[in-house]
């Protein structure tokens, strides 16, 4: 069992690391270079709770072979959160209480970024159906799409100052 | 609401909430210790067999093994979870010595450099079991002739020379003679797991003498005490930390993990990781009892329940880690929050060869309260009442007695379904939007 | 076993040659939904395994009235596929969105329950399956592709490279039952093809999901509405024969006796909405 060397981008800054065959990605981040806030939940893709994105795709990296991401993108919660205070999503989830226990949380926060890179203003349906592979067993399904939504507003109100801000 | 209050009234930003939302929260399995060993556990295919043997060699070639933990390695191998609280005996093992009592039952621990050798060598353990019958069904384990689950030759937990928890309060029998209606009722529900996002899990880390466990327990201490006793350790070389945890709902309260990791850190020196993975935490974490729950009354024309006889079985599994207590919670809720004069209940905590039944959000009672609340709508439909009068009329008021003797002085049903009410815009009859839960004038106590 | 060599193939030919030298002891996945979870359990111990990420087969190409699909085209990138709707209404129903970013194409020929709802909706289109191996390539349809419960006519030296689908109009209908709204494994999937004759159903395929110890036609069903107008009387008639034609299983997710009475439900469900969708490509 030799091991191999991966080489990938890691939140904007290059990564090499020494695995063996079949290392998931999920093990990596978390023993390897420290991302803990990728979860151990399952490692069956059922939970959603270990979610990084790919190329600004939500995957599970518990079914991913890190030898896939070898030269891709992957971002996690640690690359996103700032030096100081809080992202939008983050924001809104703290302010919904859109968290109980917290494992589920950063999974449910990546998929939020994701969905309203692409819908910034998301009906719930398409909330629910975006959240569908992320389990919250306390089962606070109710404030995590509240968090979604309000996330969406303030996004949308940050773009209005934005490009307000741009014309000006 | 008056400037005086800073808290009520307010939405107040959890403590842990910025950690939890900037995914900075450390749970037991995001910690790791350099040389830690990975503990992985050889569970019985069978759900009811004799230990003929176990044979380790081919598990002891695999790279990366360490050593293997048995039955004879553990100092105090026989416990109950509640021993703490006095609840006799102790008969659940850390490692069973000659006989499986469910499917997925430890029978050896092994410990080995990464999690993949662990997998490994649990997989080359050869086991050499004879099956014996197994029983599932909570009526055929009291039936006669069945299998028997326990070391002491019946198939129920014993109250203190009893096989139930009997509750007996006035004259049951009297009731139904005076009652207007009798209604008889069945209800069963089902053995729930609680599926945490989180699965059960510790490390146990050696220091100079003593070990530190880092664990998501949701009952510290009693892990603590448990492993303790079964290993033979004074209290204080044991440092435990637990505090967070990714989702319990009383799944975590039982002490499973801990006393094994412990042990194998006792033996290698080194820190010890047990982490279920989702299989075991669905097939071998407790899950809540399954119960059968038989209530007869005797019911007035008007409604008042003037005698209820109750049969409460619960399924506590194998080993009976919490449900003895659940039991007792259900005994002394099978009235729910109702006034009946006349009250006879017989609970069991039956042993089945299925997975080991314990705590889950209000055990015991919350089943009870199934049956009950089904069970006052049949008495709302037999006696042509409108089911929130029935409720009303049967509600406790302060100054009731209990079947269990305790005096009701802070009773609300009352004022809670007139709220109730008014929150769905359920218009009440003058009768009941009147009513308190002050104590009964002498002539509605006499009833 | 830990696993000792993971090949990453860079083309197919390379990918084949691989299969050749290390044979049956080579676990061959491709987007790893469905191989992952055993390996990181350790219910499966393989030795070697080879992923299919970069052997270049994630294209969908037109080709003349047919669309072939790299088998590795992810069931995200078929939601979108505006030229098979059915296709990607069926994408659309499975699993989750970053289960759909992985899964593949070929691999939900191969999923549990045996045949995905993707592969479910291919059946109906009447697709082929192209199996490349040393003796290079060769087509075949796809309702001769399983052979069993989880079982299929590929030969241990070939790889499904490619899907091909008629792109034809018509219409079209899917419907899933699962025990919740989304992301769930499926008690029965339906899916339905066929051309219109005026108020007349022509060239009709009702293919079962779930049902069976893979995906199936139902046979009597497609002869109870096949030239006929879709009336209640008809539609009755081909639900009751498609719960008929079924060979449902027990599992976690339903009974044998739920799924068979599902079939015939959702089956009259799925024929309904045939009655009355509007035309359009299917």
């Amino acid at each position: 069992m030799a091991s191999v060397v991966v080489a990938f981008e890691l939140g904007g800054r290059p990564v090499e690391v020494l695995v063996s065959p079949l290392a998931t990605l999920q093990q990596v981040l978390r023993t390897q270079l420290g991302h803990t806030s990728v979860k151990d939940g399952c490692r069956q893709g059922g939970c959603g709770s270990c979610t990084v994105l790919l190329d600004g795709e939500p995957v599970l990296s518990c079914l991913l072979p890190v030898e896939d991401v070898a030269g891709r993108r992957v971002t996690t919660l640690e690359d996103l959160t700032p030096v100081d205070g809080l992202t939008t999503v983050q924001r809104a989830f703290l302010d919904a209480n859109g968290f109980q226990c917290g494992y589920c949380t950063p999974g449910m926060e990546l998929v939020t970024k994701a969905l309203l890179e692409r819908n910034p203003a998301p009906t719930r349906a398409d909330i629910a159906e975006a959240l569908s592979g992320n389990v919250c067993r306390c089962t606070g399904y109710v404030p995590i799409i509240a968090a979604v939504e309000a996330a969406a507003a303030a996004g949308s109100a940050a773009a209005v100052v934005a490009s307000e801000g741009a014309t000006r | 609401m008056t400037a005086q209050y800073h808290v009520v009234g307010e939405s107040l930003e959890r403590t842990d909430g910025v950690a939890h939302v900037t995914g900075r929260t450390l749970y037991t399995a995001d910690l790791a210790f350099p040389g830690m060993l990975h503990l992985k556990v050889v569970r019985s295919p069978l759900h009811h067999a004799l230990i003929r043997g176990v044979d380790l060699s081919a598990a002891e070639r695999v790279p990366g093994f360490v050593r293997a933990l048995t039955h004879a390695d553990v100092p105090h191998n026989v416990y109950t979870i509640l021993g703490l609280i006095g609840v006799e005996p102790e008969e659940e093992f850390v490692l069973p010595v000659d006989r499986v009592r469910y499917k997925g039952e430890p029978i050896v621990a092994i410990l080995a450099e990464t999690e993949a050798a662990a997998y490994e060598a649990v997989g080359k353990v050869q086991l050499d079991l004879e099956e014996l019958p197994a029983v599932f069904d909570m009526d055929e384990a009291l039936a006669p002739g069945a299998p028997i689950v326990t070391h002491w030759g019946n198939n129920t937990f014993m109250y203190e020379g009893h096989p139930c928890r009997r509750v007996r309060y006035g004259d049951v029998e009297a009731g139904f003679a005076q009652a207007d209606h009798i209604l008889e009722g069945e209800y069963r529900t089902s053995p729930i797991e609680h599926a945490p996002l989180e699965t059960t899990g510790c490390i146990a880390v050696p220091e100079a003498g003593r070990f530190t466990v880092y664990t998501n327990t949701q009952a510290v201490y009693f892990s603590l005490d448990n492993t303790s006793i079964i290993l033979g350790l004074q209290p204080n070389r044991l440092r435990f930390i637990g505090g967070t945890v990714g989702g319990g709902f009383g799944g975590k309260v039982d002490v499973i993990v801990e006393p094994l990791a412990t042990l194998g850190a006792m033996r290698t020196g080194r820190p010890v990781r047990y982490v279920y993975n989702r299989q075991e935490e669905m097939q071998v974490s407790s899950t809540r009892s399954a119960e059968t729950i038989r209530i007869k009354d005797g019911v007035m024309a008007d409604g008042t329940i003037v005698a209820r006889k109750v049969t409460g079985l619960a399924d506590c599994g194998a080993y009976s880690r919490q449900t003895p207590y659940a039991i007792t919670k259900f005994a002394a809720n099978a009235t729910g929050p109702y006034r009946i004069p006349n009250v006879w209940v017989d609970a069991y905590c039956v042993y089945t060869n299925r997975t080991p039944t314990s705590a889950m959000r209000g055990f015991g009672v919350t089943m009870g309260h199934f049956a009950i609340e089904v069970q006052m709508d049949k008495i709302a439909e037999r006696c042509g009442i409108d089911p929130w009068t029935v409720r009303f009329r049967n509600a406790h008021r302060n100054g009731d007695v209990k079947p269990h003797r305790k005096v009701t002085s802070d009773a609300t049903l009352i004022e809670t379904m007139q709220a109730a009410a008014r929150l769905v815009g359920h218009g009440l009859p003058p009768e009941l939007a009147a009513m308190t839960s002050a104590p009964r004038t002498e002539w509605e106590g006499e009833r | 076993m830990t696993v000792s060599t993971y090949f990453q193939p860079d083309s197919l030919p390379e990918a084949l040659a691989l299969l050749g030298e290390h044979g049956p002891d080579l676990l061959v996945i491709a987007g790893g939904t469905v191989a992952m979870p055993l390996i990181n359990e350790g219910i499966s111990l393989p030795a070697k395994v080879m992923g299919l990420r970069r052997v270049g087969l994630g294209g969908i190409e037109q080709r003349g009235d047919r669309l072939a699909i790299g088998a590795m085209a992810t069931l995200t990138a078929l939601t979108t596929l505006q030229e098979v709707p059915l296709l990607a209404e069926a994408a659309r129903h499975t699993a989750s969105w970053a289960v759909r970013n992985m899964g593949t194409v070929g691999g939900n020929l191969f999923t549990p329950p045996p045949g995905g709802d993707v592969a479910t909706a291919l059946l109906a289109l009447d697709a082929q399956v192209e199996l490349v191996g040393p003796a290079g390539a060769r087509l075949l349809p796809l309702s001769g592709f399983w052979t069993g419960f989880m079982t299929t006519a590929a030969g241990p030296d070939e790889l499904v490279a490619r899907i091909v689908v008629p792109v034809a109009p018509g219409r079209h209908a899917f419907v899933k039952l699962g025990r919740k709204a989304a992301n769930t494994p499926a008690v029965v999937t339906v899916a339905v093809r066929a051309a219109m004759d005026g108020e007349a159903v022509r060239d009709v395929r009702i293919a079962l999901g779930a049902a069976g110890p893979h995906p199936l036609r139902s046979a009597g069903a497609e002869a109870a509405v096949e030239g006929r107008a879709l009336t209640p009387e008809v539609i009755a008639s081909a639900a009751g024969a498609a719960a008929e034609d079924a060979q449902p299983f027990s599992d976690q997710v339903a009974s044998t006796w739920y799924r068979r009475r599902m079939v015939g439900v959702m089956v009259g469900r799925a024929l309904a909405q045939l009655a009355s969708a509007e035309q359009r490509g299917a």
